[in-house]
């Protein structure tokens, strides 16, 4: 792990003078140098970009700065405590949370945390490279003494013997977990309202779903209750929710995160991801994060590079830092069914990445809409059989019954929500005996062509882009009762997750709507292993990006 | 090919529910964008065609013990999805290979197969509902088949 982490002693060098908050970007820039091997990484026809070169950008508006590095050179120059920052948290959590309704749980030891991290100060002692950040949970994570209910009555009540290996990391790098955020139901659903407790608002418009199912995660984080949160990905899950609430999202490469203590949906496409107010803040997670773990077999031993160390600065930027690379966008995600302020949002930001240098093309991807529904039914197949350990008997909520078919039946009838009941029933029919190569086999046969068909786009591109989500935040309620309205909504993400590679979301424009209009996010999606090139494309798209502030009206 | 023909018929299938249209209209929708008849690949046709679901049956093979309510609402949402599920079948694929998953990457090795001693043993043990040391009590087995 250590070598995984930025060293504090080369981020304190740089954290010397307190700066004021719109000199953040060069605070950052000061931070993060651009190295030859991260500008090699990029594209081979990337120009190398003169560091002493003058920026031609001026935002009218700040672009986002990042929560954690501030926090950081906070701590380290003594001009304010964990404790204090932790307060803040807290206090805006507390004022916020009875619209918002993002955590299932909120930490009782938050404030004990931050002191420790405040003694750890005064001592002079090495701090981790999160130390003091506040993070949010998504509930299907395990997090020792803690509940962990994946969103579902069944576990309600329910508290790990363990920290998922994600948690374990954060908190070695001195992150502080600030509490449980909301889900639909182990995953299961688009928009928060599958969750077996409450109903997640969107910060941007209260009216309105935050997306999902990571949509507690997202919406804690656009709310500011919490620095950075983590989230689960399985067919759009972080990043459509990341876009229903203009934060940045990542869903990672099928195997970069370890899944220990991820609550199994669907395994051959779960994926823990990050969501953060900056690019720099998913960076700084996925380092912490990244990297093989001997608890699951299936987490790649691919080498982690400094996600945080590749991006660089505004200052640093000449007027073309894109130069050369190859952008497709994909001509199915741009067409009928998807709203026309979308395609006017990520056309405007596709424009702008040609501003930025980047030669753009269209790419088209036959299988594309196959991939949905083959995504469904291995989605619900393999969820018919994961959610299959969930019986009464170990852990979780038990329905007393005089004999133990019914205690199974009982207990299962009485935990799992709706959708969670239905798409066991829709899986269990994709299993049965004789349908298995009708369903399961055929959704695997497109999954091979999904993958075949972004390895040819990715091959004449370099990354390709499209919405994260065919519309912006739907009203709560709109498609409660319609499954398939429901399920379409993933039309953009799901195939992602069928080829396993990696995509991040960026903020990127609004469409009207609520008081302050909507944001809406540009999904970038790379090659397997890419976070890399994502990551700093996603930070020079967001600096240069002009008049566009993603906070919500809920924070004035 | 006929991925291209599906292609058309989840294109319509997107402009369909976008439009605010009620889905249950959408499989009718779907064939009628079909312009030719798909031969069922040899591998279907070698199976007897799916049965529509039981629901009823299904939650008893998931041991879910649902209600007749439960059972009367879920029923056209599951066969609606079922069938939507059915346009895959339109696809050829005959000489496509399956994947199990994403495969990123094939390093991955297993660990070797050794036990290791849990450190929270009494946690595990404390989320048992009915434990009767060093038991996990349950109801008893009847065999109803």
């Amino acid at each position: 792990m250590p070598s995984l982490i930025q060293s504090p002693r080369f981020l304190l060098s740089h954290c010397l003078s307190p700066l004021p908050p719109n000199a953040r970007s060069g605070f950052c820039g000061r931070l993060f140098h651009r190295s030859s091997a991260a500008a090699a990484a990029l594209s081979s026809d990337a120009q190398t970009i003169s560091s002493n070169q003058s920026s031609s950008y001026a935002p009218l508006l700040a672009p986002p700065s990042s929560e954690i590095l501030s926090m950081r050179e906070s701590l380290l120059s003594r001009r304010r405590t964990a404790a204090e920052i932790a307060e803040e948290y807290l206090d805006r959590l507390r004022r916020t949370e009875p619209q918002i309704r993002s955590f299932l749980h909120v930490s009782e030891t938050v404030m004990r945390e931050a002191e420790e991290v405040d003694r750890l100060v005064e001592t002079g002692a090495e701090l981790g490279p999160l130390a003091g950040v506040l993070i949010g949970v998504k509930d299907n994570i395990c997090t020792v003494d803690m509940p962990s209910t994946g969103g579902s009555r069944i576990l309600e009540g329910y508290r790990p013997a363990f920290d998922a290996t994600a948690v374990r990391r954060l908190k070695e790098a001195g992150a502080i977990v600030i509490g449980k955020t909301n889900l639909d139901e182990f995953g299961m659903g688009s928009t928060t309202e599958g969750s077996g407790f409450q109903v997640t608002a969107n910060p941007w418009d209260v009216s309105r779903v935050p997306g999902g199912s990571s949509g507690g995660s997202a919406a804690a984080v656009s709310a500011r209750q919490c620095a950075v949160s983590l989230g689960s990905d399985t067919g759009g899950s972080v990043r459509q929710p990341a876009s229903f609430c203009g934060v940045v999202g990542l869903k990672p490469t099928y195997g970069r995160i370890s899944r220990f203590g991820l609550m199994s949906y669907a395994s051959s496409l779960d994926v823990i991801g990050c969501f953060g107010s900056s690019i720099i803040d998913a960076a700084i997670i996925l380092n912490a994060v990244a990297g093989h773990d001997r608890f699951d077999a299936t987490s790649s031993m691919h080498e982690v590079p400094d996600y945080a160390s590749c991006l660089i600065s505004i200052d640093q930027f000449d007027s073309k830092p894109l130069k050369g690379l190859r952008i497709g966008m994909i001509t199915e995600t741009m067409g009928d069914g998807v709203e026309m302020g979308v395609v006017s949002s990520i056309k405007a930001a596709a424009l702008h990445l040609e501003e930025l240098g980047a030669v753009l093309t269209e790419v088209s991807l036959p299988s594309f809409s196959l991939g949905l529904p083959a995504y469904y039914i291995l989605a619900s197949s393999e969820a018919s059989s994961n959610l299959s350990r969930y019986d009464g008997v170990r852990y979780g909520k038990q329905v007393a019954a005089d004999e133990l078919i019914s205690l199974y039946g009982d207990s299962r009838a009485d935990g799992f929500g709706p959708e969670a009941k239905m798409r066991i029933l829709m899986g269990t029919y994709a299993l049965s005996a004789g349908y298995y190569e009708a369903y399961y086999k055929r959704a695997q046969q497109v999954r091979t062509l999904v993958r075949k068909s972004f390895k040819d786009a990715l091959e004449k591109n370099d990354i390709l882009i499209s919405p994260a989500a065919p519309s912006p935040a739907f009203r709560i309620g709109e498609k409660v009762n319609d499954p398939l309205a429901m399920y379409a909504g993933d039309i953009m993400t799901v195939n992602v997750n069928l080829a396993g590679v990696p995509a991040l979301v960026v903020p990127c424009g609004f469409v009207e709507g609520g008081i302050a209009g909507l944001p809406v996010g540009l999904q970038m999606i790379g090659t397997s292993f890419s976070e890399e090139k994502l990551l700093r494309v996603g930070h020079i798209f967001e600096q240069t990006l002009q008049n566009h502030r993603f906070v919500p009206p809920l924070l004035g | 090919m006929s991925v291209a023909s599906a292609l058309g018929c989840g294109a319509a299938f997107l402009r369909h529910l976008s439009s605010g249209s009620r889905s249950g209209s959408t499989l009718i929708l779907l064939r009628a964008g079909r312009t030719k008849p798909r031969p069922y690949s040899s591998s279907l046709a070698r199976c007897a065609a799916p049965e529509p679901p039981d629901v009823s049956r299904l939650a008893d093979t998931a041991r879910i013990s649902l209600t007749p309510e439960e059972v009367e609402q879920f029923a056209p949402k599951i066969r609606q999805v079922i069938d939507w599920f059915g346009q895959l079948q339109a696809v050829d694929l005959e000489s496509i290979e399956p994947s199990l998953r994403a495969d990123t990457d094939a390093s991955t090795s297993q660990r070797e197969d050794a036990p290791e001693t849990f450190g929270n043993r009494e946690a595990i043990i404390a989320a048992v509902p009915s434990y009767d040391d060093p038991y996990i009590k349950v109801p008893k087995v009847l065999n109803k088949e």
